[in-house]
């Protein structure tokens, strides 16, 4: 027996010797996890030598465990506000998008001909409880020809704090005034009525099982659980439907908004024609000194991995309904992983 | 038997002279002894530690909303931003611009207090009937047989995993409720003169009946605190001496009669029993998490969504981002806690008291 433990000890010892692989480990937001697992395997695949980890803890945990240093690199789905960007050091902070989603208002109506028109207006009252039927006459006016019921309307929220909180509270808000001053905006509120649940997979059940629910998710994650999802007025007054194409477009609007190492954008309500206007960035966070990484390849990795996943990795965004970055938005964020240094020595990101 | 009696003492033999074997600095049976002691200490510990920990991190709490804490009903994460009103109601303007105003956020434990004690509440009054007439019909009705296969059964149910009964109240229950049994009751009940409150909210919204409720939550519980209530209902109940059943019988009892003394005899133990299915009522998170509704707020309809302190723990606690947020669940965890810490404190002394004491339960 002794001697069956000791050859598995020699074994496991062995096998950490031989990989002498470079490690890079992430953590943090889970509306791009997919999209990121999709990422790690294909960069395994160029690059075998290099094995990335990203764990979907959540955007705040995530923020959390790149202060704390337990991790290289961390995803947030809401960009660092200024007090967290101070935690981890002013001018120390390279924060790029990586690509873009939409959130939009799924609802469950069986027997509705076509998609519904919402505007942020009637969404933003709907969440306060001020209109409570489905044939509410402000539903009525921006849909006609469909017949909507007489049904009770159970709004859903997130529970748990979200990026898709952060965007649907903040995009309401810029709609409404009484519902900036009553409910506001943040990754957690309080909402005057209807019921939660947790994650997207909580909001989905709510909606999948209630007659007369609305609720909101990732465009791309309604689409694979194939939920009813309706159009939102952009600032141009045309009803769009949520697709990669025009969120994409509310990047572009918002290119002026991108500025050096910290690029952040509010891509709500961005002017520009078929452009989505409930759309936000995903975002990689990582230090610009790289020198809390253990060595300078293991800086050089997680360099060209943030340079492949936002130029050569974007193709697969569309595959799976994410939306990818506008070229405008790519050109920024190239310039801004060039700033990346390890120990002071400067570092070049691999194909740029 | 004395033989038996003679070697349960820990320390006994190990110090006994001139037992043949050879002393060392420490006897295996003191080694032992103190093994024990230190496994004894550790479980203190860590009811200590967790206290400590717990206190500690809802320091800011408690002293930013003190007893408000418990009273208020206003559970609001985020930093809302409104214009300046000055006393007459008019907007405060500096320069042209519309001057604002930051009110913090703000935490009050009320709705979700409220939410576990109803629930729990609720949970007792579908599973009590229901636990005692299995644990009768365990201990007095059932053939031998049966009676271990029923038992079997009923501790299965405890071993199950709670996610698994959340799993079934979300895709089998709740549904069942919203489609079926609430409509029922709609209909049944709502145009009866008192009843029509049940179906409405506190601002005379008419509810949607969802099935994902404080009733939903409740039956959930009923069910997940069904076997525990039930195993230990039907021990005290076998414990009571055939003497006084037969003693009733003897008197002219009828069957029925019976039964009722049993249960007098036993009816702090019973009372225990029922107080620690509330304990573990109240602790229980996911499967409440997912068919309560989550919606920290107080409505009297049983039919609204609710929230209890562990569900809001559950959703809240992984992705709080500021330190007011998180030390805000840290007391709610806290009064969870000390509230299960005097549930099973008075269930302890009520069975104590009715297995050393039977005849001053009688």
């Amino acid at each position: 027996m002794m001697t069956l433990i000791r050859w598995a000890a020699c074994g496991l010892a062995a096998a950490g010797f031989l990989a002498t692989e470079t490690r890079l480990q992430g953590a943090g937001a889970t509306f791009p996890a997919p999209l990121y697992a999709r990422w790690v395997a294909e960069y395994g695949k160029l690059n075998p030598s290099i094995a990335i980890d990203y764990q979907a803890i959540g955007s705040g945990g995530g923020i959390k465990s790149i202060t704390d240093k337990t991790v290289d690199f961390a995803g947030s789905d809401a960009p660092l506000n200024d007090k967290q960007i101070q935690a981890l050091g002013q001018g120390n902070v390279i924060h790029v998008p990586s690509c873009a989603g939409g959130v939009v208002p799924a609802y469950n109506l069986p027997g509705l001909g076509q998609d519904l028109n919402f505007t942020g207006e009637v969404l933003a009252e709907i969440y306060m409880g001020k209109i409570t039927r489905w044939n509410d006459a402000k539903i009525a006016a921006v849909n006609a020809g469909s017949s909507l019921p007489d049904t009770v309307i159970t709004t859903a929220w997130r529970t748990d704090g979200s990026g898709t909180n952060f965007v649907w509270t903040n995009y309401l808000s810029t709609q409404n005034e009484a519902f900036k001053e009553s409910i506001g905006m943040g990754t957690s509120v309080k909402w005057p009525v209807g019921q939660g649940g947790k994650g997207n997979a909580g909001i989905t059940a709510i909606v999948q099982q209630t007659k007369g629910a609305i609720g909101y998710t990732e465009q791309n994650y309604a689409s694979e659980n194939k939920l009813t999802y309706g159009k939102v007025k952009n600032l141009e007054g045309e009803f769009i439907k949520a697709s990669p194409e025009s969120i994409s477009l509310a990047g572009v609007g918002a290119v002026g908004q991108l500025q050096g190492d910290v690029l952040k954008a509010n891509l709500w309500n961005q002017p520009g024609k078929g452009t989505y206007p409930i759309a936000s960035f995903t975002y990689l966070i990582a230090y610009r000194d790289l020198n809390n990484l253990k060595s300078r390849e293991q800086a050089q990795a997680l360099v060209d991995y943030f340079w492949w996943a936002t130029h050569e990795g974007q193709q697969y965004a569309n595959k799976l309904e994410y939306a990818p970055l506008a070229p405008d938005v790519q050109h920024k964020v190239g310039d801004a992983l060039g700033h990346f240094t390890y120990k002071g020595e400067a570092l070049k990101p691999k194909g740029s | 038997m004395t033989d038996a009696a003679d070697e349960t003492p820990a320390r006994g033999a190990g110090s006994r002279p001139g037992d043949g074997r050879r002393r060392r600095f420490l006897s295996p049976d003191a080694a032992f002894g103190w093994m024990s002691r230190l496994s004894a200490c550790v479980v203190l510990l860590m009811l200590a530690a967790l206290l400590f920990v717990l206190g500690e991190a809802a320091i800011p709490a408690i002293r930013d909303y003190g007893a408000r804490f418990l009273v208020s009903s206003d559970w609001r994460p985020n930093e809302l931003e409104i214009p300046k009103r000055d006393a007459r109601g008019k907007l405060v303007f500096d320069g042209g611009e519309v001057v604002t105003e930051k009110i913090p956020p703000s935490f009050g434990a009320l709705p979700v207090v409220y939410g576990t004690l109803i629930s729990s509440a609720l949970a007792l009054l579908f599973a009590v009937p229901l636990s005692l007439g299995a644990a009768i019909f365990l201990v007095r009705i059932a053939p031998p047989r049966v009676r271990g296969l029923v038992s079997f059964l009923v501790e299965f149910l405890a071993t199950i995993p709670s996610i698994a009964y959340g799993v079934w109240g979300l895709f089998v229950l709740a549904p069942l409720l919203q489609d079926h049994v609430e409509p029922a009751l709609q209909s049944l009940l709502q145009h009866l003169p008192g009843f029509g409150w049940l179906f409405m909210d506190t601002h005379g919204r008419p509810l949607a009946l969802t099935g994902r409720d404080m009733f939903c939550g409740g039956l959930i519980l009923a069910i997940m605190i069904l076997p525990i209530i039930t195993a230990i209902s039907r021990d005290v109940l076998h414990a009571v001496p055939r003497a006084q059943i037969e003693g009733a019988l003897a008197l002219g009892a009828t069957w029925w009669e019976s039964i009722k003394v049993m249960l007098a005899y036993s009816r702090s133990g019973l009372f225990g029993a029922v107080i620690l299915g509330l304990a573990r009522a109240a602790g229980e998170t996911m499967a409440v998490t997912m068919v309560i509704g989550n919606n920290n707020q107080i409505q009297p309809s049983p039919f609204a969504p609710a929230q209890t302190m562990s569900s809001l723990l559950a959703n809240e606690f992984s992705e709080a981002e500021t330190v007011a947020h998180r030390s805000a669940l840290v007391e709610v965890a806290l009064i969870l806690l000390l509230l299960s810490l005097a549930f099973n404190i008075v269930a302890r002394m009520l069975f104590v008291g009715s297995s050393v004491q039977p005849s001053r339960a009688a």
